[in-house]
């Protein structure tokens, strides 16, 4: 695995964890440990996305570095590519 | 992937409920022209678009169009919030309520459950993206019929915006054409196809 692979799987995991806390709280909306570890989990996302996003590109649009010339976010490989 | 935002992209607030307007709005939903359709379409064909440019424009506008479906469904609900049975079978919403109740349903205005036949997905670039031009228009005329039917403001202010948004994805697609059509040959545009063939 490269270490763009890595970063992304950094962000991945994070996100996951959040969508599964999400999911819990939706029916747990007063659970504080789970409200704890979603704010957690956002924190260590936050911190990945910021790196994978400064050497390898956006995620989203909003990603998009303000400073850049040209709107990144057209660029590939796109998600379903096989080098992506 | 994707994330929800707990807004909708241009707002819906219908002070009177109205079933009879339910009836035909339904088809922006699950019909032949509907948003639904729509946004499938989009992000079914760009997997064999070999552009990045492209592969942007079926992206971003099949998110949009997601967000005119969660639109489309609020208009629905609202109309239809609230109902007497006079009132149901006063507006002819009977034969929808039988099966769905106040649910939202996506089907054609005439009845039929909404079906991926209402689009294509043929992985050649020109035929995909002329489709996605025709698309955008149908839609538009499916809009500015409803503006025919609908003397409702409240109801007419959103589907004004959804009528615009269908013009400027047109716009975008165009764009995206041509683009593609740059990389062809000139002389005989369809002698390969850049989702397939080898050069």
């Amino acid at each position: 695995m490269n270490n763009k692979e890595k970063a992304l799987n950094l962000v991945r995991m994070y996100n996951f964890a959040m969508i599964e806390a999400n999911l819990f709280l939706d029916s747990h909306p007063k659970d504080q440990q789970a409200l704890e570890y979603f704010q957690r989990m956002k924190k260590m996302h936050e911190k990945a996305v910021r790196e994978y996003t400064e050497k390898y590109g956006p995620l989203t649009a909003s990603d998009v570095d303000a400073s850049a010339k040209t709107w990144e976010w057209v660029k590939g490989p796109w998600p379903w590519e096989v080098d992506a | 992937m994707w994330s929800y935002s707990k807004k909708l992209e241009y707002p819906v607030k219908i002070a009177n409920p109205n079933p009879a307007l339910a009836k035909v709005i339904v088809s922006q939903l699950g019909g032949p022209h509907g948003e639904l359709g729509a946004s499938m379409r989009y992000l079914s064909q760009r997997y064999s678009m070999p552009y990045d440019e492209v592969k942007a424009i079926l992206t971003d506008i099949g998110t949009e169009e997601l967000a005119h479906l969660e639109m489309v469904s609020a208009i629905l609900h609202q109309l239809t919030r609230n109902m007497s049975i006079d009132e149901i079978k006063k507006a002819g919403y009977d034969t929808y309520f039988v099966d769905h109740t106040a649910g939202v349903y996506p089907q054609f205005a005439s009845g039929t459950p909404f079906s991926a036949e209402t689009f294509a997905s043929t992985g050649d670039v020109i035929a995909d993206l002329n489709e996605d031009l025709a698309a955008e228009q149908k839609a538009r005329l499916s809009y500015d019929n409803l503006l025919r039917l609908i003397d409702d403001n409240d109801v007419r202010d959103p589907i004004k915006f959804l009528r615009e948004r269908e013009i400027v994805h047109y716009q975008r697609f165009g764009e995206g054409l041509r683009k593609v059509l740059d990389h062809l040959d000139s002389k005989n545009f369809y002698a390969f196809n850049p989702a397939f063939d080898k050069k």
